[in-house]
């Protein structure tokens, strides 16, 4: 089943001279986790908030093409329609915390009021929500006094309780201390085992290897490639593209032990160990 | 692009979203005038800067909010001077929309403007509050010499009023300018609202 | 995490009244006197607001507010009771300078009035946690956006403040100068406060698109966590103060 269908998507933001998407075609199926890579400026960020309706609503500038998340099209709803199909997480831990409650419970809350939920419903999503995310015991403190892992972890539960059936992550961990990634990514981990679909912006490549079913790979506004992780992974023209293989594929690759099955080089320890193994 | 006018009451959830940094920004310029030490207020640079960004009403909106809360949270006499603020807001909004913020000398002249406006409101609200005098002990001071001279209570009132309002609103507008033009551009198209989507 | 507040956590007759009532009260406090402007109606108003302070347990608390306008209050006094247009009785003399009746009677006026203003504000401020006072607010219709905007308020402005710590130590650690002549002092201003704003206002950026992909402008009706606390007796409480202030307006049309 097809949750997102991007078509010839185009996009520039108002005070732009250049597309910032120049025309990204893709779909994504139910229970899919999509990694998305590139270098700076290829769009990825653009892709995220046109997925969820940011772009166009928020920034206006000019759109073409068109993008359909779970049937509703994003140029022709409003944001917080879409806000119940797809969620998104960003970057900064800080500013995803509304600043107008005062605990932890209340902050997740914040959107299911604006839901109109009753009361009832909305307790029982939150409790939902912060154990999922491990951070029931901090329910009473202050979001502000949390640290940036489980602020971040704070984000993705208040986006959570808002039942969306797809997540969009934009780099949720690149303002992390090691641990706090560490606990972000067992999240991202667990929403995945619940069946989300998931698309995540990621540098550590190493994650995208281990977690994703496709990788989409822009550059400049393009889509490059769109397929699975060891594919493109593999591809010789990948550190043109900004983005550096994953650790194991290239220590295969210096080393040219390619996997057996698929003749391609590996892309995590297990692949690599299995590969080193069936050297005997 | 079409803009829509000034006066649209659509407010955006970035031109909301200013509002409490506007006045953070009001109660930052107070705590560096009083570091250091200088004779100005310089409390409604954040006002003026929203005003400049979003337009009057977010203006008026943060002059009367920050007045709102600082009388719920250090002094209740501030909201008695919630319309003060209102009317610095507005005025800023009008005359940044009508281009007085093209350059620094139009700027200048916006100071001068909005510190009579300042004046003018806040007189009858002194008057009628507490009998003229604004609290400030030069300006009070000034108020006393010209009541014991026989001067009518609304001038001498006025005159305390002005004689600490200009400087302090030009100098509140100029930094609010200085501010302003040296944002990216990304971050004003942000607040000037009601723009449309182009089909490409 | 401060947040700005000047609110007294007990648990007082005050503290359970409802928000809505002491604005009320507050409303009363400020027109009363003024629909009935003799120093009698000052002087039980003042009475009653006293009370209030001290059924809540807050009377203390009120001093250093109360002492801010102490000083303007006397220098009030001794302004009009020395200047003001049609002082013709002198009451005493200090030295050369002559008091007089009228001026220190219009000051004391004054005096009553403004004090009380700011005891019946007290009152609410106290007592009454700002974000139960939004609340209410929104539930008996403010927009839930202006709502929003009162509540960030309270936060963001000491996160903001935390912030000017680390950039005013940088700045100074950088040689900028921050004593000395009056120029120096002011060109010191705008790169203080200038990176301040920067961070400031780009983070507004993301906010704004945290609140809208939770639904922020949706329209329709919004639904509250809290349980909404009614008590009967504050339905009394409201339509006594109304009442109050109707039954000046007649006496004072009647008189």
């Amino acid at each position: 089943m097809k949750k997102i269908i991007v078509d010839n998507l185009k996009y520039r933001y108002p005070s732009a001279q250049e597309l910032a998407l120049k025309g990204i075609s893709l779909e994504i199926e139910k229970g899919q986790f999509i990694g998305v890579i590139g270098p700076n400026g290829a769009g990825k960020s653009t892709l995220c908030q046109a997925l969820v309706g940011l772009v166009p609503h928020f920034y206006h500038g000019a759109y073409g093409g068109s993008v359909v998340v779970d049937g509703l099209e994003v140029l022709k709803s409003e944001i917080s329609a879409l806000a119940l199909k797809v969620g998104l997480v960003f970057q900064n831990p800080f500013t995803q915390v509304t600043g107008a409650k005062l605990t932890v419970y209340d902050e997740v809350a914040f959107g299911l009021e604006n839901m109109g939920l009753d009361r009832a419903e909305m307790i029982e999503r939150i409790d939902r929500a912060l154990t999922l995310l491990d951070i029931y015991r901090y329910k009473d403190r202050n979001p502000f006094d949390l640290s940036g892992g489980q602020m971040q972890r704070l984000a993705i539960a208040s986006i959570i309780a808002m039942k969306p059936q797809i997540i969009v992550l934009d780099e949720p961990t690149s303002q992390l201390d090691p641990q706090g990634s560490e606990e972000v990514f067992k999240a991202v981990d667990k929403l995945k085992s619940e069946g989300m679909t998931l698309v995540m912006v990621e540098h550590k490549i190493e994650k995208i290897a281990e977690y994703a079913d496709k990788v989409a790979l822009l550059s400049g506004g393009e889509l490059v490639d769109f397929d699975r992780p060891i594919r493109v992974f593999s591809r010789p023209d990948l550190e043109r593209y900004g983005v550096a293989a994953p650790v194991y594929t290239r220590i295969c690759r210096d080393l040219k032990i390619k996997d057996e099955k698929t003749g391609l080089y590996p892309i995590t320890l297990e692949g690599a160990v299995a590969a080193v193994g069936s050297l005997e | 692009m079409k803009r829509e006018g000034m006066w649209s009451l659509k407010l955006s959830t970035a031109a909301l979203v200013l509002i409490p940094v506007a006045i953070g920004i009001n109660y930052i310029g107070k705590f560096f005038a009083e570091l250091l030490r200088l004779p100005l207020w310089l409390d409604s640079i954040g006002t003026a800067l929203a005003s400049m960004l979003a337009g009057p009403i977010v203006g008026a909106l943060s002059g009367a909010i920050n007045n709102i809360i600082y009388g719920l949270t250090v002094s209740p006499i501030s909201f008695v001077y919630a319309i003060t603020s209102v009317a610095i807001g507005l005025t800023v909004g009008i005359m940044a929309y009508k281009g007085w913020i093209s350059n620094l000398w139009k700027a200048i002249v916006m100071g001068l403007v909005v510190g009579l406006v300042a004046a003018v409101v806040s007189t009858p609200i002194n008057i009628g509050f507490w009998g003229g005098q604004t609290g400030n002990v030069w300006g009070d001071a000034l108020y006393a010499f010209l009541l014991a001279h026989n001067y009518p209570v609304w001038l001498a009132s006025f005159l305390d009023e002005i004689v600490v309002d200009i400087p302090d609103k030009v100098a509140t507008i100029v930094v609010a300018f200085a501010i302003f033009k040296g944002l990216p551009k990304g971050l004003i198209s942000l607040f000037g609202g009601g723009k449309k989507i182009e089909k490409l | 995490m401060e947040t700005l507040s000047l609110y007294v956590d007990r648990d007082s007759p005050v503290h359970r009244v409802d928000p809505i009532s002491k604005l009320l009260y507050i409303l009363a406090a400020t027109a009363i006197p003024i629909i009935l402007p003799s120093l009698l109606t000052a002087a039980v108003v003042l009475a009653i607001s006293v009370a209030l302070l001290l059924l809540g347990r807050i009377f203390r608390r009120v001093i250093p507010l109360i002492s801010v306008i102490v000083f303007v209050l006397l220098t009030i006094l001794i302004i009009q009771g020395l200047f003001r247009a049609g002082n013709v009785t002198p009451l005493f003399q200090l030295g050369s300078l002559i008091f007089y009746r009228e001026g220190l009677l219009y000051a004391v006026r004054i005096s009553l009035r403004v004090i009380n203003i700011m005891l019946a504000f007290a009152i609410l401020i106290l007592t009454t946690k700002p974000s139960d006072l939004f609340e209410t607010l929104v539930r008996k219709g403010l927009s839930p956006r202006i709502g929003y905007v009162l509540s960030s308020v309270l936060q963001i402005i000491p996160q903001m403040q935390n912030t000017v710590g680390t950039i005013t130590d940088a700045q100074r650690s950088r040689g900028m100068e921050t004593e000395g002549s009056l120029a120096v002092r002011l060109r010191a201003f705008i790169p203080l406060i200038g990176p301040v704003v920067m961070s400031s206002l780009t983070q507004t950026r993301e906010r704004s698109i945290a609140l809208e992909v939770r639904g922020f402008s949706a329209k329709g009706k919004k639904s509250f966590l809290n349980e909404e606390i009614q008590e009967p007796y504050h339905r009394f409480i409201r339509w006594g103060l109304l009442l109050s202030i109707i039954l000046a307006l007649v006496w004072r049309v009647a008189a």
